[in-house]
């Protein structure tokens, strides 16, 4: 495999209900991600983006969202009905061939427009499940209660879950909810969906990332401090809920195991632990110990931009890298329901 | 699973299961977009005229996706209310479920007079379907204004005119040649 490096990568703050249009708050993200990579919008070679067009509820929204990056005269690019984190699997595939040196890769949502209760039963079998409501939060806490059950997990440590990443977000400028909370206090709140409560869930958001990468000799050349995509990789296991043990992840599992996760320690993991409890199953899927530093941005119980939010793990890693110092990160990425399919990509400084 | 036998023999018959299904949204207009539709409810058709290009989009975007810059307040223009169908479509409409439409009709983009600025997927009206063509001249039939509404506009760039504008109907005037209006999709 050709040695591929992260040289830029941007993101807008978090928004519960954006003022702006999808392709109007990707244009300054898409800009900013260029312009830290010190490079030529034209020089990029593919770009590829992550959209949901049921998020919007506009078919071939994801034409629009091409405006933001300037496709005239014609550019070669592609999208994935994914998140970003997808979209930037594809861009380092094709980048693998060695004719181009630059990618982007970006994803975006709005989530607000929609209810969410309403739009994601549709992604599950139409005939079985989608009538029932299957909607993510109840999923969610199914899967919960399994590891509850199971006795993998407490209530208290979800809500010590949910407090250390609002307290993390504090320092994060795109994070949407923040700030200090008492874990006794957030265990006195009623259930939402037991065994959840309202601060095990993500919040509503939208928002946009995207990342810059380049071939090797291309990364050296045009950036001081580049982060190295030394392992990625993707697993996905059955969409039928019923059909696989919820207290593990085993597409995780894999995807970490090929991705070389535990060739070498990891000082920080970015993990798109969606609802509270699965933080911990991801980490043991990893095998990340308690001396890796987990979502320093808050992750996605700070900012839950669907679509956006699994490349915003792996922008927030590479920030970790390039910008605080690490010398390794795991960034993790989730599609689907329960943990169904999961992405994971490690990450070296120079 | 039951071994039990199904209550009636299979005979061969396609079965199926109606699901109607529902999805609402709802967005709050965008800044360009809100002062786009209170200018349409004065009667003014606006857009953001870019200001590296020259190209002018009607309804504004807030950029402009051929030079990607952005554009604000300060690139506002007032169009005309008249301009010549550059591309258009005669649809004929299937009576699927939720489907309003009985008759052919057409959906033009008009080029418009000055400054320029295409209104895309507009209704051409006082006029047989046959007779609209590439070049015929048109202007906007506008609602009282007491009747005009924003209810339709949305941050969609085709902009949902139609709660001020009726549609576009010839002038009478001499046709623009064809070729004038060749690459004209903006």
């Amino acid at each position: 495999m050709e040695d591929i490096a992260i040289i830029g990568y941007a993101q807008s703050p978090s928004w519960r209900q954006a003022d702006l249009t999808e392709p109007q708050f990707l244009f300054p993200v898409i800009s900013d991600a260029i312009a830290r990579a010190g490079i030529d919008r034209r020089d990029l070679g593919f770009t590829c983006a992550g959209s949901c067009d049921y998020l919007s509820g506009q078919t071939f929204a994801f034409v629009s969202n091409l405006e933001a990056v300037g496709a005239w005269p014609p550019i070669s690019e592609s999208h994935v009905e994914m998140d970003g984190a997808w979209a930037l699997y594809e861009a380092w595939v094709r980048l693998q061939h060695g004719d181009i040196d630059l990618a982007l890769a970006f994803g975006s949502g709005k989530s607000s427009p929609g209810d969410p209760a309403e739009i994601y039963p549709l992604q599950m079998d139409p005939y079985t499940i989608t009538p029932l409501g299957a909607d993510p939060v109840s999923l969610a806490a199914l899967q919960a209660r399994a590891m509850l059950d199971k006795g993998t997990l407490t209530e208290r440590e979800m809500a010590e879950t949910a407090a250390r990443s609002r307290a993390s977000a504090a320092g994060n400028p795109y994070a949407q909810v923040s700030g200090p909370s008492d874990v006794d206090a957030l265990l006195r709140e009623p259930y939402l969906t037991a065994p959840l409560r309202r601060h095990d869930l993500p919040p509503i958001s939208d928002g946009a990332c995207a990342v810059i990468m380049a071939t090797a000799d291309k990364a050296r050349a045009v950036c001081e401090r580049p982060v190295w995509i030394r392992g990625i990789d993707h697993r996905i296991e059955p969409h039928q809920p019923g059909m696989r043990d919820l207290t593990e992840s085993l597409s995780t599992r894999q995807a970490g195991t090929h991705a070389g996760v535990g060739d070498k320690p990891v000082e920080v993991a970015e993990l798109c632990a969606t609802f509270s409890h699965q933080e911990k199953l991801l980490r043991e899927a990893l095998g990340l110990g308690d001396e890796v530093t987990v979502n320093p941005s808050g992750g996605p119980l700070a900012a839950n931009p669907v679509m956006a939010v699994g490349l915003a793990r792996i922008a927030e890693a590479a920030r970790a890298i390039s910008e605080r110092g690490a010398q390794r990160a795991v960034a993790h990425a989730t599609s689907g329901q329960c943990l169904q399919h999961n992405l994971v990509c490690v990450l070296e400084g120079g | 699973m039951s071994d039990a036998k199904p209550e009636a023999p299979d005979d061969g018959s396609v079965r199926m299961m109606d699901y109607f299904m529902q999805l609402e949204y709802h967005e709050p207009l965008c800044p360009v977009v809100m002062r786009y539709a209170d200018e349409l409810l004065q009667g003014h058709v606006t857009g953001h005229k870019c200001p590296r290009c020259g190209l002018v989009y009607a309804p504004p975007r807030g950029y402009c996706p051929i030079c990607v810059v952005e554009t604000t307040d300060q690139d506002e223009v007032v169009l005309s209310d008249r301009g010549v169908i550059a591309n258009y479509t005669v649809v004929t409409p299937v009576q699927y479920y939720g489907q309003q439409e009985t008759e052919p009709f057409v959906r033009a983009g008009i080029l418009l007079d000055g400054e320029g600025g295409m209104m895309n997927l507009q209704d051409v009206v006082e006029v047989p379907v046959d007779d609209v063509h590439v070049g015929m001249r048109v202007e906007a039939v506008w609602k009282p204004e007491a009747e005009r509404s924003i209810e339709d506009v949305t941050n969609r760039s085709w902009g949902g005119a139609e709660g001020c504008i009726v549609g576009w109907r010839p002038t009478g005037e001499a046709d623009v040649p064809a070729e004038q209006l060749q690459g004209r999709a903006f």
